[in-house]
């Protein structure tokens, strides 16, 4: 039975407040074991003296109190029941007592900082932000319950009726800035990023579908978060071969990440078949894709899935096909104005030509304006060869590109060898036309020899040295006068240009100009 | 008039010009990608510019040994025109860029008696162990392409003789997430399957080799699913929905050859007809289509002649047929190869895709390799009793129809990067990759060797031409002997033992 106290504990328990003016707390954790002193006045003169140091009245309060604790009080008789309650009563100890703190229940936040060593302010500014979103969390699975009810149709009572759950705009909008809110905080509060389209209620039904590398996968991407979590919806929704405008807008964001991904580029051309979306509205935003990712290959064989697919739905109508000539030709030459040798641009350029049945002057003027630009230009060479040669107006089908066709008519070959030779002489060591001018008169069935004189002004005193010194203007004139001596039969001459161009004029070509000269024989 | 340029004219221009006391090389500065893939080799980006003065010794060029360099590599060419237009001014500069590595004049290696640096194996091998480990994200544009880069680094490797084999575990167990129910390999995992994804990941695991890695491969759903692509036309489409160019016509042929595929068309392919047709039926015609004007090939029928789709054409018709049948039969040899030695610059040395574009280290595979098939096709099959670098036909030098001194020194002086970083580039100013180490070796290795076509079996089908690919020795051998890369298969491009294996793996097993 607990001695019987006169009240000194209190006196005790409140000297040395009066040697040291309480400190205010900084902390939440010193709030907190403030609180743990404040409600177990004698737990401090306990630790600091030990219970025998103690004054007898503090050790008896201090030994009152472990029977304040639920329950304890009922341990003792009735008797000593009613004494200890009186001795409470004297030594004014507080009926409930905080618990001791543990210092490591705070837990740390995003930075690793312990959040018991918060400011009193700061860990209420912390606290209303894991209250708020805890309720928003509640919001959303309301907003998420509403819905289901409304797909489910389910009414509820609206004073005597009954009224189907609906879910309108307004709940989903209020829903996104929701989630939107509910992913700051907890970008805020935990770092924990929340993938966009968990943010947006119109996936809810969505399962990711993750990718699993097997172990010790090679040449394994640490992709990033965004891409890893579109791909994982990508994985879902092509699964159960859905053909939808989200999957359309997931495709496009791809697209954005990764423009060389071709999987989710024919899927994409599989939705847009599937919604029968209008080819134009598709083309327009494919033009900003093209101009934004040049290089990129998948764009081409998109825009021609697209083309092949809308074609015969205007093929009845020569004031669209037009149209889409002139809006296609204007696009390529944006793009040839970035990179005016892409390939792919002029590739899909040939596809266009033939399938729009564009073998006409605007086509030949719109080469010759790159070609004013850069006379250098091989691509735009080889497309106006393929626009003067391959029009099937005069072009044997099968044609091989490098024997004559007979159809091509003698004014289309005139016209050509004159263009050639009007380039060449602007840069005569410019390769392209050279060979556009052969091209051009084996396709006519022209000898070579008819450009003889115009070839042999840029050569001068061939093997000559001295006074008359040998001058070679363009090595390629060179080239093709060994084939024109030859078709001529001067053999030595052919030789001898084959000779100088391993001698001097081409060096680096060496062992294919003597295997020129070889094939004299 | 010609305007004939001086070496000392062509230095002028140089822009990034030091003094040869200064402790930096003369590279230009690093671009903003290069400081990127400079953190994936784990380097400090100043040894891109700059090496350890241990690594920068006496410049050797200038020793006494040193052979006098040709002009040929030093000096602009002999005839410019002076009309400049964009073309002729990255031109100019791309040679401005490669003069002072060609000249020895970046004291940063040390180079041997004829001005070439030594090929830097080890860290060459590094850098492609690498790019087979985990990659960071940006890497995210290779993501449907990853069997690619599969090839790329294992065929890299095998050329530079590093042993593969402790890869064949990791990449079956690769090879099988990438594998589609449907027949073929996809780029990634769940992506569609790709007939390039297909072909690279196939000579992926050719080139780690062994039962297990074969068997992976589901060849019945391949065969299957390559009937699907097979179009009318003779060509392939490269995915069910993609593009058909002549990349889909080599990869479907190495596939059916390497592979053991039956040539049976089924009915449901786009390409049935009553005639029976088979999935080569067309495929030289689909080829000839693409030659042009030019005399090289093009991507698809009546484009613009690249060295990419000449290696393609040349490498499927070889496949079809021993070259000197085929080549002649469905192309203009002589335009051929008219076009494809003008793909060689001077003072570069390197090859360029198409005319008037700029040389690029990789076009020394592209184009390079056309060459030992274009010898093929013009000498014909030979004898094994002859010396390997003299040909049967002396009358024309099949070996050095192209410079092989100068490709060797564009790929030793300007494809090398010879720092830290280590891997093969475009050309100097652009950074190592994968792609460009793989494709700048392989036209190493077919410059240091000679090709021959020893025998085929008539004109059927399916009948491997053999070959025989052996060291030239021809001189002048402007490298250390220690520096030949080893052979490979001229027409598959993984190492000919690797080639055979798994050719008689599968000829030797019935069924599928």
């Amino acid at each position: 039975m607990p001695p019987k106290n006169k009240g000194g504990g209190r006196a005790k328990a409140a000297e040395p407040a009066q040697q040291e003016p309480p400190k205010q707390p900084q902390t939440v954790r010193e709030l907190e074991w403030q609180r743990y002193y404040d409600t177990n006045p004698h737990q401090k003169a306990y630790e600091e003296l030990g219970l025998h140091g103690m004054t007898p009245a503090d050790r008896q309060a201090y030994l009152n109190q472990e029977y304040l604790k639920p329950g304890a009080a009922k341990t003792l008789s009735n008797k000593a029941q009613k004494e200890l309650w009186k001795q409470l009563n004297e030594s004014n100890l507080p009926l409930r007592s905080l618990p001791r703190p543990r210092d490591s229940h705070w837990g740390r936040d995003k930075n690793g900082r312990d959040i018991g060593d918060y400011t009193i302010e700061e860990y209420g500014a912390h606290e209303a932000k894991t209250t708020k979103l805890l309720n928003l969390f509640f919001q959303s699975q309301a907003f998420k319950s509403k819905r289901e009810k409304a797909s489910n149709g389910d009414g509820h009572l609206v004073g005597d009726t009954v009224q189907p759950f609906t879910c309108t705009e307004d709940d989903f909008e209020r829903e996104k800035v929701r989630r939107k809110e509910m992913a700051d905080l907890q970008q805020d509060l935990y770092s924990v990023k929340t993938d966009p389209y968990a943010l947006d209620p119109e996936w809810d039904d969505v399962v990711p579908i993750p990718q699993v590398e097997p172990e010790g996968a090679l040449a394994a991407i640490a992709y990033p978060d965004e891409y890893a979590e579109a791909m994982s919806y990508l994985r879902a929704v092509m699964a159960v071969k859905e053909h939808t405008p989200r999957c359309l807008r997931l495709t496009e964001r791809i697209i954005s990440l990764n423009p060389a991904h071709y999987t989710v580029w024919l899927y994409r051309f599989s939705i847009v078949k599937a919604l029968n979306i209008a080819i134009p509205d598709d083309i327009e935003w494919l033009n900003e894709v093209s101009l934004t990712y040049i290089k990129n290959y998948q764009i081409w064989n998109h825009r021609q899935l697209l083309l092949d697919h809308y074609y015969p739905t205007i093929v009845t109508s020569p004031s669209e096909v037009a149209a889409l000539g002139d809006s296609e030709r204007q696009f390529l030459e944006r793009m040839l104005e970035e990179d005016a040798k892409n390939y792919h641009v002029w590739s899909y350029r040939q596809y266009l030509v033939r399938k729009l049945g564009l073998w006409d002057e605007e086509e030949r003027q719109s080469i010759e304006a790159l070609l004013d630009e850069d006379v250098r230009n091989n691509s735009a060479w080889s497309h106006r060869f393929f626009v003067a040669f391959s029009d099937p107006a005069h072009a044997t089908p099968g044609s091989h590109a490098t024997e004559p066709d007979p159809r091509v008519p003698a004014g289309v070959v005139d016209r050509e060898v004159a263009y050639a030779q009007a380039k060449i002489l602007l840069a005569p060591q410019n390769q392209s036309p050279w060979n556009y001018l052969k091209g051009a008169l084996v396709k006519g069935g022209r000898k070579l020899g008819s450009v003889r004189e115009f070839s042999e002004q840029f050569v001068t005193n061939l093997g000559g040295v001295g006074d008359a010194e040998e001058e070679v203007r363009s090595s390629h004139a060179l080239d093709l006068l060994a084939d024109i001596y030859k078709e001529a039969g001067e053999k030595e001459k052919a030789d001898l240009a084959l000779r100088r161009l391993g001698e001097k004029w081409d060096r680096i070509r060496k062992g294919y100009w003597e295997y020129r000269r070889k094939m004299l024989e | 008039m010609p305007i004939k340029t001086s070496l000392a004219r062509a230095r002028q221009r140089i822009p990034h010009k030091e003094k040869p006391a200064a402790p930096k090389s003369s590279r230009p500065g690093p671009t903003k990608s290069q400081y990127a893939q400079a953190e994936l080799a784990g380097q400090d980006f100043n040894s891109l510019t700059a090496r350890s003065p241990a690594h920068s010794p006496v410049h050797e060029s200038q020793g006494p040994n040193m052979i006098p360099l040709n002009p040929l590599f030093t000096d602009y060419p002999p005839i410019r025109d002076r009309l400049a237009t964009a073309s002729s001014t990255v031109q100019d500069d791309t040679v401005a860029e490669c003069l002072p590595f060609l000249a020895g004049d970046v004291r940063t290696v040390p180079c041997n008696e004829h001005g070439v640096p030594r090929l830097d194996r080890q860290r060459h091998i590094k850098f492609l162990r690498k790019n087979l480990g985990k990659l960071p994200g940006r890497f995210v544009s290779l993501d449907a392409s990853r069997p690619w880069l599969l090839y790329w680094c294992l065929n890299g490797l095998s050329l530079l003789g590093a042993d593969v084999s402790d890869y064949r575990v990791d990449l079956i167990e690769t090879a099988r997430s990438m594998q589609n129910d449907t027949g073929g390999f996809g780029g990634g995992i769940g992506h569609d399957s790709h007939l390039a994804c297909t072909y690279a990941m196939v000579l992926a695991l050719a080139i780690v080799g062994g039962e297990d890695a074969y068997e992976v491969i589901d060849r019945r759903a391949l065969w299957r699913w390559l009937c699907t692509l097979k179009q009318p036309d003779g060509g392939f489409r490269m995915a069910v929905g993609g593009e058909v160019d002549i990349r889909g016509a080599y990869c479907a042929a190495v596939l059916i050859t390497l592979l053991n595929l039956p040539l049976d068309l089924l009915p449901g392919s786009p390409a049935w007809t009553e005639d029976g047709p088979n999935l080569f039926t067309g495929l030289g015609g689909y080829v000839r289509r693409c030659q042009t004007f030019e005399g090289g090939i093009s991507a698809q029928p009546n484009g613009e002649a690249h060295g990419a789709y000449a290696f393609c054409a040349l490498g499927c018709l070889a496949i079809l047929g021993a070259p000197h049948r085929t080549f002649t039969s469905f192309l203009d040899v002589p335009r051929l190869i008219s076009w494809l030695s003008s793909r060689q610059y001077a003072p570069e040395g390197g090859y360029s895709g198409r005319t008037n574009k700029l040389v690029d280290g990789c076009y020394s595979h592209w184009v390079g390799c056309c060459w030992p098939l274009i010898e093929a096709s013009l000498a014909g099959p030979s004898s094994l009793m002859f010396d390997v670098n003299k040909t049967k036909n002396s009358n024309i030098d099949v070996h050095n129809l192209y410079s092989r001194e100068g490709l060797i020194r564009y790929i030793l002086c300007c494809a090398q990067d010879q720092s830290k970083r280590g891997g093969m580039r475009d050309k100097p100013s652009k950074s190592s990759d994968a792609y460009h180490t793989c494709y700048v070796l392989s036209g190493l290795s077919s410059a240091q060797h000679v090709t021959r076509l020893l025998a085929s079996d008539g004109e059927g089908l399916m009948t491997h031409s053999k070959y025989d690919v052996l060291p030239y020795t021809g001189s002048p051998q402007i490298y250390d002997e220690e520096d030949r890369v080893s052979a490979t298969d001229p027409v598959y491009f993984i190492p000919e033992g690797k080639r055979k294996d798994i050719m008689s793996y599968f000829l030797s097993k019935p069924g599928f």
